[in-house]
C-alpha cells in the first residue's frame, strides 16, 4: 500500500471521469506537440535546400511559384526564358556562380530535372554507384527515387511528359541510369537528374546532332549551337557579394524578359502566411489543455465532495493531512502524466499520417519523431495544469473536520 | 486501558455535555448507553482524540493524551485506538483486504497479510477478501470494519453504535465477535450505544 496506489485506485474508481480528462489533456498536448513536429521540420526542409542559393530567375510569373517550383520542385514552373539571356548573367560581376535547371519531364512521378554538375554539387549529393550523367539520355538518380522505383545502374525508362506520372509518355528515346546519389536530405534525393540537352533531345528530335555535345553543357561554354534557340526553366544563382542582392534583382525584373525572385524573402512569406494558421491552432491546442485543466479540477472536487467520510476515516487511522494531499495532488499528476504521453504518443501517429501524405504528394517525408526540447517545457507545462487543478481542491482536506465528518452520516 | 476525568465540551452554549467519569482497563469492557442527544457520539470522538474536550482529563495505556500535539495526537490514535463506527464506511475504490490493511500503512506498520486473513477467517468473510466493500452485506460490512480496527494490536477498541442497523442475528454475532477479539488482544473493549439489545451483555456499564 502507498500513496501512488491509493491514487491510481481513485482514478480506476472513476474510470469516465478520469478519461475524460486525460482526453482532454490528450487531445491539447497532441496538438501542439504535433504543432511543433511539423513547424520545426517544415523550417528545416525549406532552409536546407534554400541554403547557398541567393537568387532564382525563371520567366514571369509569381516568385513565390518560381521559388517552390525551381528548388523545392512542388509546383509548376513558370515557364521558359531563353539560355542566352541566363548566360549574359554568368559575365555580371557580381554573380559566381549560375545553375541552368530544364524541368518538363517526370517519370513515375518524379522529376526529371536538366542541369549541369554544379547542381549536385551545390547540394553536396556524391554519387555512391555508377558516375554523374554526362551523355545525353544519362541520368543520375536521387537515392529515394532509386529507393522506392527499384531502378539499378544500367537500367532504361521511357519518361512522361509534364509532372504529372499520367503525361504522355515520350516512348520513343529512353533514359538509361548511370549512377545513383547517396542520400542527401535535400531536395536531390527524389530527382532524377540528367543534362540539359536530354531535355532539349526529348523535346526537339528535329536536333539530332546536339547530343554530341551533351558535354558541352558542363564546362560552362557559350559554344553551344544555336545557343540562342536553347530555352531553359530557370537558374539558380549564387552571388559573389551581397551587392549583387541589392543592384541585380531590381536589373532583371526590369530590362530583361526574365523575372527574379529571392528565396529568402518569398519563403518567410510563405511561413507568415502558414504561421497564422499554426498560431491559430496553437491558440485552440491552449485553450483545449485549459478545459482539460478545469475538467481536473471538477472531477477532483467531485470526488472529493464524494469521499469526505473515507479521508476523514483515513485521518481517524493516523493518515496526516499531508499524506491525504499529496495523494489527492498525485491523482492530478498522473493523469497529467497520462495525457502527456498520450499526447505524443498521438503526435507521432500524426506526424507519421502528414508524413504519408507528403510524401505521396511532394515526395517529401519528415522522420524526425525524437523528443523535441519544447515537448520537454510541455511536459512540465502538462504537470503544472495537473498540480494545479489537483491542488485547489485538495487544499479542502486541510480544513476537513474529521469528528463533524464522521459523526453527521 | 482508557479512563477520562471531569470531560466537558459544548458545541454552542445550548448544546454543552458534561460527561461521568469512565474507566476501563486492559481486558475489560465497557458499555456507554444513552438515548440519542445525549452526546454519545461526542464521547466516542473525545475518547478516539478526535475532538478536544473542554475541560478535563484523558488517560490512554497510562498517560495523559488531553494535551498533546495535533501531530503526536494523530500517532497515539493509529498506535492505541481502533474505532469502528455506526456505519462501516471504507475506501470505495480499494478491495475488502486493501481496506483491511490500510490502518498497517497508515499507522506506519508493516503490511499484516496473515493477520488479515486470520482475522476474515475468524470473522467469516474470508472469501470476499478481494472484493469491493460495496458487494457485502451490512453485516459483512460491520465485521470487516471490526477486523479493521483490530489490525494495529490497538490498546482500545471504541465502537460506536457497532450493532444499530443490524438485525439480531447479526447484532449477537458482531457483539460476540467483538468481545472475542478484543479479549485476545487484551484491549479494552468500549462499545456506546442505544441498543437495548446489549444491555445483558456487558457487565460494567455507564448511563449518560
Amino acid at each position: 500500500m502507498n500513496i501512488l496506489k491509493l491514487s491510481l485506485a481513485n482514478l480506476k474508481e472513476k474510470k469516465l471521469n478520469s478519461f475524460l480528462s486525460a482526453l482532454l489533456l490528450t487531445l491539447g498536448i497532441g496538438m501542439i506537440s504535433l504543432l511543433l513536429l511539423l513547424n520545426k521540420q517544415l523550417d528545416e526542409q525549406f532552409r536546407r535546400n534554400i541554403r547557398g542559393i541567393d537568387m532564382v530567375v525563371g520567366a514571369k510569373g509569381s516568385p513565390l511559384q518560381l521559388i517552390l517550383s525551381s528548388i523545392y520542385q512542388i509546383d509548376a514552373p513558370t515557364g521558359n526564358v531563353p539560355l542566352a539571356e541566363v548566360n549574359t548573367l554568368k559575365r555580371n560581376p557580381f554573380v559566381k556562380t549560375v545553375i541552368p535547371l530544364s524541368m518538363g519531364d517526370n517519370y513515375q512521378g518524379y522529376r526529371i530535372v536538366g542541369t549541369t554538375a554544379k547542381y549536385a554539387e551545390h547540394f553536396q549529393a556524391k554519387v555512391i554507384s555508377g558516375k554523374l550523367f554526362q551523355e545525353s539520355m544519362d541520368v543520375t538518380l536521387g537515392s529515394k527515387v532509386a529507393g522506392i522505383l527499384g531502378l539499378k545502374l544500367g537500367d532504361t525508362f521511357a519518361s512522361s511528359h509534364g509532372m504529372d506520372a499520367e503525361g504522355e509518355k515520350h516512348g520513343d528515346k529512353k533514359y538509361k541510369v548511370v549512377g545513383i546519389f547517396e542520400a542527401t536530405g535535400s531536395v536531390v534525393d527524389q530527382l532524377i537528374l540528367t543534362s540539359l540537352s536530354s531535355v532539349w533531345d526529348i523535346h526537339e528530335h528535329a536536333e539530332a546532332g546536339s547530343e554530341a555535345h551533351g558535354d558541352s553543357v558542363h564546362s560552362e561554354s557559350s559554344e553551344m549551337p544555336h545557343e540562342e534557340e536553347k530555352q531553359i526553366t530557370s537558374a539558380l544563382i549564387q552571388f559573389r557579394n551581397p551587392m549583387g542582392l541589392i543592384t541585380l534583382p531590381r536589373q532583371i525584373n526590369e530590362n530583361t524578359s526574365m523575372q527574379a525572385a529571392l528565396p529568402s524573402i518569398e519563403i518567410n512569406r510563405l511561413f507568415s502566411l502558414l504561421g497564422i494558421g499554426i498560431e491559430t491552432l496553437q491558440a485552440l491546442a491552449l485553450i483545449i489543455i485549459s478545459i482539460a485543466g478545469v475538467s481536473v479540477f471538477i472531477s477532483l472536487y467531485n470526488s472529493l465532495k464524494e469521499r469526505k467520510y473515507e479521508m476523514a476515516l483515513m485521518l481517524s487511522m493516523g493518515a496526516t493531512r499531508t499524506k491525504l494531499f499529496f495523494m489527492l495532488l498525485m491523482e492530478g499528476l498522473m493523469l497529467a502524466v497520462i495525457g502527456y504521453v498520450a499526447g505524443i504518443t498521438i503526435s507521432r501517429l500524426g506526424l507519421l499520417l502528414f508524413s504519408k501524405a507528403a510524401e505521396q504528394d511532394f515526395h517529401y517525408s519528415v522522420k524526425e519523431f525524437n523528443l523535441l526540447p519544447e515537448e520537454l517545457y510541455l511536459f512540465v507545462a502538462a504537470l503544472i495544469i495537473g498540480l494545479l487543478a489537483a491542488a485547489l481542491p485538495s487544499l479542502g482536506i486541510y480544513k476537513l473536520n474529521i469528528s463533524r465528518t464522521l459523526a453527521e452520516e | 486501558m482508557i479512563s477520562s476525568k471531569n470531560l466537558q465540551f459544548s458545541y454552542s452554549s445550548q448544546k454543552h455535555f458534561t460527561f461521568p467519569d469512565i474507566s476501563c482497563s486492559n481486558n475489560e469492557t465497557l458499555l456507554i448507553l444513552g438515548q440519542s442527544g445525549k452526546g454519545k457520539t461526542t464521547l466516542l470522538h473525545l475518547l478516539a482524540l478526535l475532538l478536544r474536550p473542554q475541560s478535563g482529563e484523558i488517560f490512554l495505556a497510562g498517560s495523559n493524551v488531553t494535551d498533546l500535539s495535533p501531530s503526536e495526537i494523530t500517532s497515539v490514535r493509529a498506535k492505541n485506538i481502533g474505532i469502528i463506527f455506526q456505519k462501516a464506511h471504507f475506501a470505495g475504490s480499494l478491495s475488502v483486504m486493501d481496506n483491511i490493511l490500510l490502518p498497517n500503512y497508515f499507522g506506519g506498520k508493516k503490511e499484516d497479510r496473515e493477520k488479515a486473513v486470520f482475522l476474515a477467517e475468524e470473522l467469516g468473510f474470508a472469501e470476499h477478501l478481494s472484493k469491493k466493500t460495496t458487494q457485502l452485506s451490512q453485516g459483512e460490512q460491520q465485521r470487516v470494519s471490526i477486523a479493521r480496527a483490530l489490525m494495529n494490536n490497538p490498546n482500545v477498541i471504541l465502537a460506536d453504535e457497532p450493532t444499530s442497523s443490524l438485525d439480531d442475528v447479526n447484532c449477537q454475532k458482531v457483539i460476540e465477535l467483538l468481545k472475542k477479539q478484543s479479549a485476545l488482544i487484551g484491549a479494552s473493549l468500549v462499545v456506546v450505544t442505544h441498543d437495548q439489545r446489549l444491555k445483558d451483555e456487558f457487565a460494567n456499564q455507564v448511563h449518560l
